[in-house]
């Protein structure tokens, strides 16, 4: 996030009058500067999957421990929700490749209606989410310690061993997973907002690509803990 | 090369007033506060760092008071546990892991590649305030009950005892994003801020430790992050995944936290060897011996370091099969530890060697860190840490990686930066006293800890049987002796601030860019005409007849403290190899 | 300066990637109904990472990115695998430490489970592993015999 922060226009207070608007004073060339913010926005991101990578070992580890649990859990969740809900996701990546492929193009309004599309699939997949959590909730099947499932095809879950260990890696890694979705929402709306004001072309358009990188990654994460968590 | 295109001079250079440099050009407290300069940033987290190293010191010495005799002398068994754990966790999380990098990398790194700055200003300054909420953070916690776990946060214990440790966790989570933020701005700098001509094979081998130093910050710190976010999600929401009596798993907290954890050490040694090399070559005036190895056996230690984690858990039920593994790869780390100090005596080797204090202190690290390294591998090996393990033993050879190799690095660090920060020269023969008190100090101290716990004295214990006596009462008085050589270094240090001799540029003789092309005070912006490398950084010989001082000559007439001219130090280039 | 780390992907490779990422949750999802057995895990996450291996290379385009960013990027995955690998280690062959059998508790536990399932019923004393499970006799003594699994 906070290499986003880095891109910003400075103004030049340097007497260096032939720098565009966008270049800091410590850089060279606006290539360099480019370079370097998408080399730290890589870091960053390798950073955010080793953030995850501790929750899939936890997954790794009670799925080996415990694979039926993790089958009888699994089956419980929405499959078709899952599914709607990657195919948004899958589609807010494209949204937001083509908001880049756009302002490479000098085609502002149109990378600012792909970045309105990604904010509002983002929210779609938020508002799915919140419909699959309410439901757990409404059967008692909360992460961990409050774990008391109850009614419909969660009653059976009850005599199910460790299916509480379940329900604590799903709900912490969909949560934060969430976070991350509406962390980029908020840095989607920025950037958009920017772009509306002008501050972006085909000359300098850093803060979008570095959002659309981020993005990608929530969608990757996604795209893992779908079929781990759904399907098998 | 993104940086080719650089101009190598500016036409005209600028004629700053004279005396202008990064402590005076602006004086008022914002514009500390707000500083995006890499040189005041590394000048605050250094104030920051030392007081935090100060408070820590202080429970260190309060915990070998207690230890003084073997029933309980001065505060209760829980009273102990706290401070050992404050102690514990302050001087890895708080200090430790951020010194080197956070004070001298933020200061020389740029400077030492011919950088204006590094690479992202603002998150660098940003990670000083979010290291000032982990310490917040830390405050809260001790105002909240303190901790009494150790350092290391073992479950399902931590999950029961106070709420003190919800503090703490959420201190280390949020510092653990200034060290993310340091270590990912250096490797970015380093890759894309280089002067031209600065090639790989010519950066400096503090930068070479820095970068490899980062790498590991940048891969390893968000384990711990995540860890600590699970274990208060342990605490608030009872998840399960730790805890036993709910079906969870002590050990695999034991293996999110040493993933993290064993990284870690490198985080504070790395840097430590890049020092070195800086110091044992400058202060020997001969080229590095064995440069490449030296480099690239720190990437190697960063990525072996990770394959490692293992060796912390041998005994806490974890598959025999997987002790063995780790036990095995432990054993390589050996190969390019040694490497390294076989090329720092290598170098020493028929070098003209200065003994001023930097170099005191380098020669310290050599035995301090041979002796931490040996007793690595030994309790390395599987069968015999089942014995140690948890014992004094094991508490003296982390001491001895950690305060014997770290911190002397850092304090060899600081006297040989020294000048180049403040402006001002230390006082040569107290820096002497203060590094022979520190080197007998800390042999006092913690040799007689690797005898104790050979003995069987366990660790974290407030209290021991008789028999361990003498060897307790040898160790404390050792961490007086130590006590007082550090705060001898404190004394003169603030008292070199006003009253010091006023530095030359570059008063070791050293061929790096921050002491030949840099003033003696450096320049807001380090450097006032962008260098052209066009020699190693080793290369004394050269650097005396290219740079004929550099920028500093102005105030260069103190030239009496330079050795002799680089042409007439040993140089024999069939030795490199 | 806009092909030189700026490349621009057209328009119709952006789609074809969708088009192929669709295509793929589509068989994930119809292949979790297919009985798989074994396979079904390696299966799913094989499809999984196709799919981000999509998305790395085209929408965020590492494919013609600085090699520097791909390293990077891999350094970071490898850590990851390093991470599971390695704990895994421990985690499949976790109480072997105690154990003295010619078997590894892994073996037993199977051999167990498998007894368990022909016969459902085992004489409860032959479960018996923890000092808990001893409520009624001497408790502790009794159960530090039998009690050294460790996990
Ligand atoms: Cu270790």
């Amino acid at each position: 996030m906070a290499t986003d922060t880095d891109i910003a226009p400075a103004p030049t207070e340097t007497d260096h009058h032939d720098h565009p608007a966008h270049l800091q004073h410590h850089f060279v060339s606006s290539e360099q500067q480019f370079d370097s913010a998408k080399l730290g926005m890589w870091l960053f991101l390798i950073t955010e999957i080793l953030l995850f990578s501790a929750m899939f070992v936890a997954y790794a580890v009670y799925r080996q421990w415990h694979p039926e649990t993790f089958v009888a859990a699994s089956e419980t969740l929405n499959v078709t929700m899952g599914t709607i809900n990657t195919i948004v996701l899958l589609t807010s990546s494209l949204t937001v490749a083509l908001s880049i492929h756009y302002i490479q193009k000098d085609e502002v309004k149109k990378c600012i209606y792909n970045l309105g599309a990604t904010l509002v699939l983002a929210g779609g997949f938020m508002v799915i989410k919140y419909f699959e959590y309410t439901s757990k909730f409404e059967h008692g099947a909360y992460p961990g310690g409050m774990f008391d499932p109850h009614g419909g095809h969660y009653a059976q879950l009850a005599d199910v061993p460790f299916a509480s260990q379940f329900f604590s890696i799903y709900f912490v890694m969909t949560g934060i997973h969430g976070l991350h979705v509406i962390i980029g929402m908020a840095v989607i709306g920025w950037v958009a907002v920017r772009a509306w004001m002008g501050s972006f072309s085909s000359e300098y358009y850093t803060p979008v690509e570095l959002t659309g990188l981020y993005w990608h990654l929530v969608d990757i994460v996604w795209i893992f803990l779908f079929p781990m968590l759904y399907l098998i | 090369m993104s940086t080719d295109t650089q101009n190598t001079a500016v036409a005209q250079p600028d004629e700053h007033e004279e005396g202008e440099n990064y402590l005076n050009h602006e004086t008022s407290v914002w514009s500390w506060l707000s500083t995006k300069d890499h040189k005041r940033i590394g000048v605050l987290y250094c104030v920051t760092l030392a007081l935090v190293f100060l408070a820590a010191g202080v429970l260190a010495l309060v915990m070998r008071a207690e230890l003084s005799g073997p029933g309980e002398t001065m505060m209760a068994n829980d009273t102990y546990n706290q401070v050992f754990s404050m102690h514990g966790i302050m001087m890895v999380f708080l200090f430790l892991v951020p010194s080197i990098p956070a004070i001298l990398g933020n200061f020389v790194l740029p400077m030492q590649i011919g950088a204006k700055d590094v690479a992202f200003p603002r998150l660098n300054l940003a990670s000083w305030y979010v290291y000032l909420a982990g310490a917040t953070l830390t405050i809260m916690a001790l105002l909240w009950g303190g901790v009494d776990t150790g350092w290391t946060f073992y479950t399902p214990y931590s999950k029961t005892t106070g709420g003190g440790v919800l503090w703490m966790t959420s201190a280390i989570f949020v510092a653990g994003f200034a060290n993310i933020f340091t270590g990912l701005n250096f490797i970015v700098t380093i890759h894309k801020m280089r002067a031209p001509g600065m090639t790989w094979n010519r950066l400096p081998l503090f930068v070479w430790g820095m970068y490899a130093t980062s790498i590991v910050q940048v891969l390893a710190t968000p384990v711990i992050g995540i860890t600590m976010v699970l274990l208060i999600l342990e605490q608030v929401l009872q998840i399960g995944i730790f805890d036993p009596s709910l079906g969870g798993d002590p050990v695999l907290f034991q293996h999110f936290f040493w993933f993290y954890s064993h990284p870690a050490v490198y985080i504070m040694i790395l840097p430590a060897f890049g020092i070195m090399s800086e110091l044992i070559a400058t202060f020997s005036r001969s080229r590095i011996f064995g440069y490449r190895a030296i480099a690239l056996s720190s990437v190697a230690i960063a990525m072996l370091g990770f394959l490692v984690w293992g060796h912390h858990m041998f005994v806490s039920g974890q598959s025999v099969v997987s002790s063995i593994v780790f036990s095995l790869i432990t054993y390589l780390i050996g190969i390019p530890s040694g490497i390294k100090v076989f090329n720092w005596v290598a170098t020493l080797y028929k070098g003209s060697i200065w003994l001023q204090t930097p170099m005191i202190y380098a020669l310290s690290f050599l035995f301090l860190f041979s002796i931490g390294g040996f007793t690595g591998i030994m309790v390395g090996v599987l069968s015999v840490d089942v014995h140690l393990h948890d014992t004094y033993y094991i508490v003296s050879h982390f001491h001895y990686v950690m305060m014997g190799g770290t911190v002397v690095a850092l304090l060899g660090g600081m006297h040989y930066w020294w000048p180049k920060i403040t402006g001002r020269m230390y006082n040569e023969t107290l820096g002497k006293i203060a590094a022979f008190l520190v080197f007998v100090g800390f042999n006092l101290t913690f040799f007689p800890q690797l005898v104790l716990g050979a003995k069987g004295m366990p660790r974290r214990y407030a209290t021991y049987a008789d028999r361990f006596t003498d060897l307790h009462q040898l160790s404390t008085a050792g961490s007086g002796v130590l006590g007082v050589g550090l705060f001898l270094v404190l004394g003169y240090a603030l008292w070199s601030l006003k009253y010091g001799e006023k530095a030359p540029a570059n008063p070791w003789g050293a061929a790096t860019l921050e002491w030949t092309n840099v003033a003696a005070l450096p320049d807001p912006h380090n450097f006032k005409r962008t260098p052209l490398i066009t020699r190693g950084p080793y290369d004394f010989h050269l650097a005396d007849e290219v740079f004929g001082g550099g920028d500093g000559e102005a105030d260069g007439d103190q030239g009496l403290r330079v050795p002799d001219a680089a042409p007439a130090a040993p140089l024999e280039p069939s030795r490199d190899a | 300066m806009s092909d030189d780390g700026h490349h621009i992907l057209p328009k119709a490779t952006l789609l074809k990637v969708f088009g192929g990422l669709i295509f793929l949750t589509v068989l994930t999802v119809a292949v979790a109904y297919v009985p798989l057995g074994p396979l079904a895990v390696p299966v799913a996450i094989g499809i999984a990472a196709t799919k981000a291996t999509l998305v790395v290379l085209y929408f965020m385009a590492l494919r013609y990115d600085n090699p520097v960013n791909a390293l990077t990027f891999t350094i970071g995955i490898i850590m990851v695998m390093v991470f599971i690998t390695f704990t895994m280690i421990d985690t499949a062959f976790r109480g072997d430490m105690g154990n003295v059998d010619r078997q590894t508790m892994g073996e037993i536990e199977r051999e167990q489970e498998a007894a368990q399932q022909q016969q459902e019923q085992i004489p409860s004393e032959q479960l018996r592993v923890a000092p808990a499970d001893y409520p009624d006799d001497r408790g502790a003594d009794a159960g530090a015999a039998s009690g050294d699994s460790d996990s």
